[in-house]
């Protein structure tokens, strides 16, 4: 996650040099991506650590 | 995958929200553009042309801005006069299976569409004649992108839209984190590389190999849960 969080500022450092319109508009996307893929597996993880919690699992 | 954009704006050049859409197309994709009132300024409509185009493209899609909770009258004449019975319904369907949506620009804020706001219905309410055209000629109806306030977006908003935009014309449906994902891998691998330094190119290329890690490990949670085939 270090690593993710390491390529948003580069990614913003890059968004911010970039003079072509629709490049911009891609690197944009692309760093609010990674975004959205952290924040999916964080929350993955936690229905994971949940449902081993969970007494319905436990007979399985 | 072949897209038809039906473009109708009685006044087009005048449109912000229309004109960045037009700059926002992108370039390499297998895309027609007709704006209607150009090429109908006289009102009559070439049906038999109109049909063919239909015919020769895989998604159809309508861009309109939203006049009177519909769409302009050259539009809804265009449906009118192209859309007959055994060509598009009837004993010949031939738009079956071709998907069908709608890009929408609307000139009041997202909360006034709704029960209860000053517009009283959502968008999607208000849009129902045109789904059920789509479920009448066995159309694939896809969520339609709905613009609100074009004029009010930030520059990152309007940059957002720009991406959201050329994934409603190009991009598989119906939309995934895995499909809005390989769209992304491909354009950034596709993008001009002489706009951008060798240092700028090696950060997209970690970038590209974050995605990538991420992508696996999301798999393995997906699998882990039990739940391959949701929305990862």
């Amino acid at each position: 996650m270090e690593e993710a969080q390491w390529i948003q500022g580069e990614l913003e450092k890059l968004f911010k040099e970039s003079r072509d319109y629709k490049q911009k508009a891609l690197i944009l996307a692309l760093k609010e991506h990674i975004a959205e893929q952290s924040n999916r597996i964080e929350q993955m993880q936690g229905e994971l650590d949940g449902s081993l919690w969970s007494p319905r699992k436990w007979n399985e | 995958m072949k897209t038809l954009l039906l473009i109708s704006h009685p006044e087009i050049e005048d449109s912000g929200s229309q004109q960045y859409l037009l700059q926002s197309l992108p370039s390499s994709a297998a895309i027609t553009v007709r704006h209607l009132d150009t090429l109908y300024s006289d009102g009559k409509i070439d049906r038999e042309k109109e049909q063919a185009m239909l015919l020769a493209h895989d998604r159809i899609l309508f861009q309109f801005p939203f006049y009177w909770y519909s769409t302009p009258s050259l539009l809804k004449k265009w449906q009118d006069e192209v859309l007959t019975e055994d060509f598009a319904y009837g004993k010949q369907k031939n738009l079956t299976g071709k998907e069908f949506g709608l890009v929408i620009s609307v000139g009041i804020k997202e909360t006034e569409y709704q029960a209860g706001g000053r517009e009283g219905f959502t968008v999607n309410e208000l849009v129902a004649p045109l789904r059920a055209l789509a479920n009448k000629l066995d159309m694939q109806y896809v969520k339609p992108l709905i613009i609100y306030q074009f004029h009010y977006l930030s520059e990152r908003d309007r940059m957002r839209l720009l991406i959201k935009y050329q994934q409603y014309l190009t991009r598989q449906h119906p939309d995934s984190l895995k499909k809005r994902e390989d769209w992304l891998v491909e354009q950034v691998q596709e993008t001009n590389r002489t706009t951008i330094s060798t240092e700028g190119w090696f950060i997209l290329e970690q970038a590209l190999s974050i995605v990538e890690d991420h992508r696996l490990a999301i798999d393995e949670l997906a699998m882990l849960l039990d739940a391959e085939g949701e929305d990862y």
